[in-house]
């Protein structure tokens, strides 16, 4: 599987007052195409800088990070912020909806950035929402939905860019089990179906259960890598 | 109200603490009817905000850009009593701004002066109120007369005009606003000439007063007094009064109210022929065999005289002749532009005047600034976590920092252009100006200017108030918060 997220010696530190801590020690790693990859580990293992260093959210203190051969380690912060748009798909623990808009304008909103026509926009949009479900729920607002609904609309508004990779920081920690099934599998779905490089940070097992593949960080560093048969295996 | 120029004996101008207690009630009084018609104005605001949004809703497809403007207009709905509070907060202030705004920009206007066209007063030098002999009408007309012909009116005795005021009451012994009336005793005719400006009256104005003037020729007893007077008095044109001077000595007149005057300026005054006043005067030597005390001496029986001169090169030599001691002595005479006599006059309120243009104003446009900034940095700090999801989806900086001040901006120019435009309708149309008892200025009106500048000035303010908020806005970090909102 040729990877998609490419990390070398990547080192990660924040000054807190005069002392320096190191959040991430000389990390590497390599995500392929299509991998469901979870990341887990106690807190202040690292897990959410790996991801937010990933997704282009930070710059590392050392060390480089290669998306689809991009070089985003050292691209500016404005370039950064183009370059999340197109490649990186978001999805929030608390879903992160507006809520002042519609579940169709909350979708379309990183449309917005890009240079697309209204149709076109429209077309993606009714798509993203299509493939999660939700096309009946195209003009509620969040708060007329379900807390697995706002997730459904947070994983639309995620793939309606169509991005390189997806990330994920605890999408079912605040679900009902059966939602975060549904979640966990609508994820599955992107991964086999569309192709898309999921990388989840979670504490629940059960939700690492899903990925093919589970990293658990500890002090910065990688300590265990496991990997599972992918569920096409199985079928 | 009456204001008392002398100096009690402590020293404390009791006329200043009236005006002081004025001003206040005034004030008051402007925050209680902005603040009512700000409530009263929240139903025009949030239509206009809903049709802004609809339009926004129906255009978005031609960019962008209308799209985020949309969703600015769907983020003033999100704390419906913060946007409330901070619309009626800058309503409010705008209101007071414009209409104290428009009162200055009135007295600035009234006390210029002109190039042409000048209207000269010419008073006592050294006492107020003034009183000088009627000979004076004549000394000062042939004064005029011998200046150089370049300098002096066409004709000289159609340009000038005097005034003997006549205070009364309807009723001898109580004496109240509703019985009391103030007539300036002119020469009917000069109303037209001089009384009132070109282009103040409208034509049928003007052709009623021409046929009043005639009347009040024919028949001296006959006055015109001005609307809110009459209806102050609760008379009507056609209804004869008796009026019981104040201060002139034995003096009684029986006058037939034949019209009303036209014009905002003279609403709450009268007129009255002179010959009657003159006659009245000689009626009293003839009952009593001696001059009313108003004619010992020189005489006393003139106030004030109006003179028109063609530019101020005709005025400054006119005021030569009549500043001369020689000339003018029993009583001294000076004369002066009408706008540095009201200037003169105006002199009493410089602090108040001076204070209200540059402590009063600007601590209200600070105010606004701070209520607006206060609001939006509440805004802002609720809303960081969704501001920094934008951020994370790959908005830009100054996308975040248009957004939250297009929030700031919409509030601050609505709430302006509905201030300014109730405060224009109510005070114009509706109420046809305020009354001040300043000077002989009868109602301030609200400047035509103040339509653009109450939204300009609620955007301004708003805009400096939500500056720094917006600018933390954008400044959030991606990274710190996206690690909290997950």
């Amino acid at each position: 599987m040729p990877a998609i997220v490419e990390v070398r010696d990547l080192t990660k530190s924040f000054t807190r007052g005069t002392e320096s801590i190191e959040v991430l020690q000389r990390l590497d790693l390599d995500v392929g195409h299509a991998e469901f990859l979870a990341l887990m580990g106690p807190s202040g293992s690292g897990k959410t800088t790996l991801l937010n260093l990933i997704a282009g959210l930070d710059q590392p203190t050392d060390g480089s990070i290669h998306v689809a051969g991009l070089e985003i380690s050292a691209m500016s912060e404005s370039q950064l912020a183009r370059w999340r748009t197109r490649h990186v798909g978001f999805v929030f623990q608390f879903y992160n909806l507006l809520p002042v808009l519609t579940a169709y304008e909350n979708v379309e909103l990183p449309l917005l950035l890009l240079p697309l026509t209204r149709s076109q926009r429209r077309t993606q949009v009714e798509n993203a929402l299509a493939l999660v479900g939700l096309s009946d729920r195209m003009s509620h607002r969040p708060g007329q939905l379900s807390g697995g609904q706002q997730q459904r609309v947070g994983i639309a508004r995620a793939i309606v860019t169509d991005p390189t990779i997806i990330v994920a920081d605890e999408p079912t920690g605040d679900l009902d089990a059966r939602s975060a099934h549904d979640v966990l599998d609508l994820l599955e779905l992107l991964r086999s179906q569309l192709g898309k490089t999921i990388i989840m940070v979670t504490h629940d097992p059960k939700a690492a259960d899903s990925a093919q593949r589970t990293l658990h960080l500890e002090k910065g560093r990688l300590v265990l890598d496991e990997v599972r048969m992918p569920r096409e295996a199985f079928a | 109200m009456n204001i008392s120029y002398a100096g009690s004996p402590f020293g404390f101008d009791t006329g200043l603490a009236e005006l002081g207690g004025w001003l206040a009630f005034v004030l008051s009084v402007l925050i209680l009817l902005g603040l009512v018609l700000g409530v009263i104005s929240l139903v025009p605001f949030y239509f206009t905000l809903l049709a802004g949004e609809f339009t926004l809703f129906l255009t978005q497809n031609f960019g962008r850009g209308f799209k985020f403007l949309l969703i600015s207009f769907r983020g003033l709905r999100r704390n419906l009593l913060r946007t409330s509070l901070t619309y009626l907060a800058t309503f409010v202030l705008t209101f007071v701004i414009c209409v104290i705004w428009s009162v200055l920009t009135f007295i600035d206007l009234v006390t210029t002066e002109r190039e042409t066209d000048f209207k000269a007063i010419v008073t006592e030098r050294y006492q107020a109120p003034s009183q000088m002999p009627s000979k004076y009408e004549g000394d000062i007309v042939e004064a005029i007369k011998s200046l150089p012909e370049h300098l002096r009116p066409a004709n000289v005795e159609d340009n000038v005009m005097t005034w003997s005021f006549i205070g009364g009451s309807t009723d001898p012994k109580v004496r109240s606003m509703e019985n009391i009336i103030f007539f300036f005793a002119l020469e009917p005719k000069k109303l037209l000439t001089m009384q009132y400006e070109p282009g103040e009256l409208t034509e049928a104005d003007v052709e009623s007063l021409r046929t009043h003037i005639k009347t009040m020729e024919d028949n001296p007893r006959c006055v015109m007094v001005g609307p809110d007077k009459l209806k102050a008095m609760n008379k009507r044109v056609g209804d004869r009064i008796k009026v019981y001077t104040l201060g002139i000595v034995d003096i009684e007149f029986e006058v037939e109210i034949i019209g009303e005057l036209p014009g905002d300026r003279m609403s709450s005054s009268a007129v009255m022929n002179r010959a009657y006043y003159y006659q009245s005067l000689q009626d009293y030597e003839r009952r009593t065999g001696k001059k009313h005390p108003l004619e010992e001496g020189n005489g006393r029986t003139l106030n004030l005289v109006w003179i028109k001169l063609p530019n101020k090169e005709a005025f400054e030599a006119a005021a030569a002749l009549v500043n001369d001691p020689a000339k003018f002595s029993a009583p001294a005479i000076k004369m002066e532009t009408a706008s540095s006599a009201v200037g003169s006059f105006l002199e009493a309120y410089r602090d108040i005047l001076w204070g209200a243009r540059y402590l009063f104003l600007p601590a209200v446009a600070i105010t606004m600034s701070l209520v607006v900034a206060n609001a939006i940095s509440i805004s802002v700090r609720e809303r960081r976590t969704e501001l920094a999801v934008l951020k994370v989806l790959g908005f830009q900086p100054w996308q975040l920092l248009l957004l939250v001040l297009s929030e700031a901006l919409m509030v601050g120019a609505l709430s302006g252009m509905i201030s300014t435009g109730l405060a224009y309708y109510m005070v114009n149309i509706v109420g046809g100006g305020i009354k001040f008892p300043i000077a002989f200025f009868p109602k301030f009106m609200i400047r035509d200017s103040v339509l653009w500048l109450g939204p300009l000035l609620g955007m301004v303010t708003s805009l400096v108030g939500s500056l720094l908020p917006a600018i933390s806005a954008c400044r959030v970090k991606a990274s710190n918060v996206f690690a909290k909102v997950s």
